[in-house]
């Protein structure tokens, strides 16, 4: 039996090139204004206010570049997600996926935190993209300038997870990253 | 894989965002994704009653609101070259309207308290003082092919169009004061558009003309890659 779905292997690799593109391109939207405080106002909690990031990590060229990227590479994150967690869910759900078997307890755990994460991300985004058409959702976040203060810090959990992840499945478990490409 | 292969790989990775604006054959599908968007957005996502609130603690920019304009210097009008300022009201409506300050303060005033969100990802607070669009539209009574709007400007050509509805929403103004003063000249003066709506770079500031159309006409920055919708 293959130890990945095709299913999962396809979303796996899509979701690969759409989080570099998102990341990339939400790094250059980030730079426009590198800096969470309101106009005439302060922020708590963020040590490097004004401080942009490296141009060579950014995707999408100038602002409106990367924001037509961004808003378009979205809906293929998110449909992209819906059928990868849909999947996972009914293979779980039909006992082929048994991850007490697959995994030790620190890799479900990330495994369990990535699309955590990943929800985060996409809720706090729809927050700072709509800030007044989706009112409630941005109020829960705590307003436009948390919402994007915590678009930014779930982004970097992320990355932070994925380089662990990349980490693992190259360098300690290299078999791992032939299953994740031919299944086996 | 080994340790160099690894290296490699996440080289690669990096080598994708590698600020670049990714290939020409994708334009074409963001322009797509654009379009889609917006049909999303005008269709789905737009109420006349979702309004922008400012929350309780909110400081107000005052002199930090960053002054923004396309020309070189700061556009003054000077009543001594161009005349006195008026601002004309046309294109698909039944009473043409050409409007002093004077004549422009005599509409019921609306003095609201708003976001401004700026493209780039700030917002400001400020107090804006004025007539909402949908009084003016009132008064030159627009007619029934009147789906788009355009606020032209004596910033060089900047303007900008808009959609019927967002330009009728209640929190859509011709601003002539800003935090309990007579507008200046750094933030659009004599009158400029305000709106909590829509990005800040729709707000066209420095207006001369409002013209209703059937037919959208792009924008300043809307025909140079930013979304033309923007609202928010």
């Amino acid at each position: 039996m293959k130890r990945h779905h095709w299913v999962i292997r396809l979303t796996h690799w899509i979701n690969t090139i759409a989080l570099i593109i998102m990341v990339g391109s939400g790094l250059r939207i980030f730079n426009a204004y590198p800096a969470f405080a309101p106009r005439g106002g302060t922020f708590c909690c963020y040590p490097f206010e004004g401080v942009p990031v490296p141009a060579w990590l950014t995707f999408g060229g100038w602002l409106a570049g990367a924001r037509q990227w961004h808003f378009a590479m979205m809906w293929i994150l998110v449909v992209n997600g819906l059928v990868y967690l849909g999947m996972k869910a009914r293979l779980r759900v039909r006992r082929v996926d048994d991850v007490r078997r697959k995994y030790n307890r620190g890799q479900r755990i990330v495994y369990f935190l990535m699309p955590v994460f990943g929800i985060i991300l996409v809720l706090s985004g729809l927050a700072i993209w709509k800030p007044v058409q989706l009112s409630l959702l941005t109020s829960a976040f705590g307003g436009y300038v948390w919402a994007r203060y915590w678009h930014f810090s779930a982004m970097i959990v992320l990355v932070v997870l994925s380089i662990g992840h990349v980490f693992m499945a190259t360098v300690v478990e290299p078999r791992s990253l032939k299953a994740m490409i031919t299944g086996s | 894989m080994n340790r160099r292969k690894f290296i490699g790989l996440s080289l690669t990775g990096g080598l994708i965002a590698c600020n670049s604006d990714g290939p020409d054959a994708a334009q074409k599908l963001l322009k797509i994704a654009e379009r889609q968007n917006e049909k999303l957005e005008r269709g789905v996502l737009f109420q006349h009653t979702s309004m922008d609130r400012v929350r309780k603690h909110a400081v107000k920019a005052g002199k930090k609101f960053p002054v923004y304009h396309i020309s070189k210097e700061v556009p003054v009008w000077d009543p001594r070259v161009r005349g006195v300022w008026r601002l004309e009201v046309s294109g698909a409506v039944a009473r043409p309207l050409s409007l002093t300050l004077d004549d422009l303060m005599k509409f019921k005033r609306t003095t609201q308290r708003v976001n401004h969100y700026c493209v780039e990802g700030w917002t400001a607070v400020a107090e804006w003082s004025g007539v909402r669009l949908s009084e003016i539209a009132k008064a030159a009574s627009i007619t029934a092919d009147a789906d788009y709007v355009d606020f032209r400007s004596f910033d060089s050509d900047y303007h900008e169009s808009w959609d019927i509805e967002s330009a009728l929403h209640r929190q859509t103004i011709i601003a002539y004061g800003m935090d309990g003063r007579l507008l200046g000249p750094d933030h659009g003066a004599p009158a400029r558009l305000h709106s909590p709506i829509k990005l800040g770079y729709k707000s066209t500031k420095y207006l001369t003309r409002i013209v209703f159309m059937p037919r959208r006409n792009g924008g300043y920055w809307s025909d140079r890659g930013y979304e033309w919708y923007a609202g928010v």
